[in-house]
């Protein structure tokens, strides 16, 4: 069994360092590993970055991250991702790695993804240079995550993103920007590959519950949806792959 | 907040959330309300909820705001999820 924690849309600034410290100092009491969802910093500056560190940095577990579009919006990623690295903090994108937990080897796979929206009502790659790119870039990022999914070897398999696979997790939030908001890509990158569980953030107003179109459980762990410093979840290793 | 332009007002406040250098905030709700502007949703300090409504109020000083807005908590959580 493994008990992985995770939150995103943390948003650190200055004025919030601190507030999740307490809940952090008894990590270990509850999680063998903590996931973070993107939106870590506000503006995605460097010393925001720092913060993050701060935070998030030297706990008694391992924290694999992935970025989300605040953290991308001062142009400042690989400074930010430094910071992070620095700190211990693994940061994924479009790129996987393997922990081992207990006994139990667990793979995550993390990108930020995009955006693009669900099947029926998606934006395509046709047109203006721009929505091409738009897509296009979705399209990439998705094909990327499916990738590293299915090359990991691993008892229990997740994929971290910040954009939303799939519209489950989105209620609540207006019908017109889910298109803004995640890819029904991502989602189809997820279920080409034996994955277990499906972790993303970026959605403030959405709900915490959804599961893909072939079975996998998708949970919104954006902070303003789960209202506590990070969720758990349980998950069997070996036995169940074995049974 | 009853006139022809209130849309344009409320399109201007959710612009000015998400992109004040000061703000960054793509998460909130703006509501019109009767005679209103209400603000909902969270934000992760007290200070961030201050500076939102000083900042809407003086960008849009004819418009009465009202603003709803709480700070996430964050204590460890109480259970975990099973999903095997």
């Amino acid at each position: 069994m493994i008990r992985i924690a995770a939150v995103g849309d943390v948003h650190m600034g200055r004025d919030v360092v601190g507030r999740f410290r307490p809940a952090l100092e008894r990590l270990p009491e509850h999680a063998d590993v903590l996931l973070l969802a993107g939106d870590l910093t506000r503006h995605g500056t460097e010393d925001e970055a720092r913060c993050v560190a701060e935070e998030f940095g030297d706990l008694a577990v391992p924290v694999v991250a992935v970025l989300g579009n605040h953290d991308y919006h001062s142009d400042q990623v690989p400074e930010v991702t430094r910071v992070l690295e620095d700190a211990g903090i693994t940061v994924l994108e479009a790129s996987s790695t393997v922990l081992t937990c207990g006994g139990v080897r667990l793979g995550v796979a993390g990108a930020k993804g995009f955006g693009g929206g669900f099947a029926g009502r998606c934006a395509s790659a046709f047109g203006e240079p721009e929505m091409k790119a738009f897509i296009r870039t979705t399209a990439e990022v998705a094909d990327k995550l499916g990738a590293q999914l299915r090359g990991l070897d691993c008892d229990v398999l997740v994929a971290l993103t910040h954009y939303a696979p799939v519209p489950d997790t989105l209620a609540g939030e207006p019908l017109e920007i889910y298109p803004f908001l995640g890819s029904y890509l991502l989602g189809q990158a997820i279920d080409s590959a034996p994955t277990d569980l499906a972790v993303h953030g970026h959605a403030h107003a959405g709900c915490e519950r959804g599961t893909t179109p072939c079975g996998v459980r998708v949970r919104n762990v954006a902070h303003p949806v789960i209202k506590q410093a990070y969720s758990v979840f349980q998950l069997a290793g070996e036995e169940r792959r074995a049974a | 907040m009853s006139g022809p332009q209130d849309e344009y007002v409320e399109a201007a406040v959710q612009r000015l959330l998400a992109e004040h250098p000061n703000l960054g905030e793509q998460g909130l709700v703006v509501v019109r309300h009767e005679r209103d502007l209400i603000l909902r949703g969270e934000v992760e300090s007290r200070q961030r909820r201050d500076e939102i409504e000083r900042l809407v109020a003086e960008h849009f000083p004819g418009v009465r705001v009202r603003c709803d807005i709480g700070v996430v908590r964050s204590q460890p959580p109480s259970e975990a999820e099973e999903l095997s």
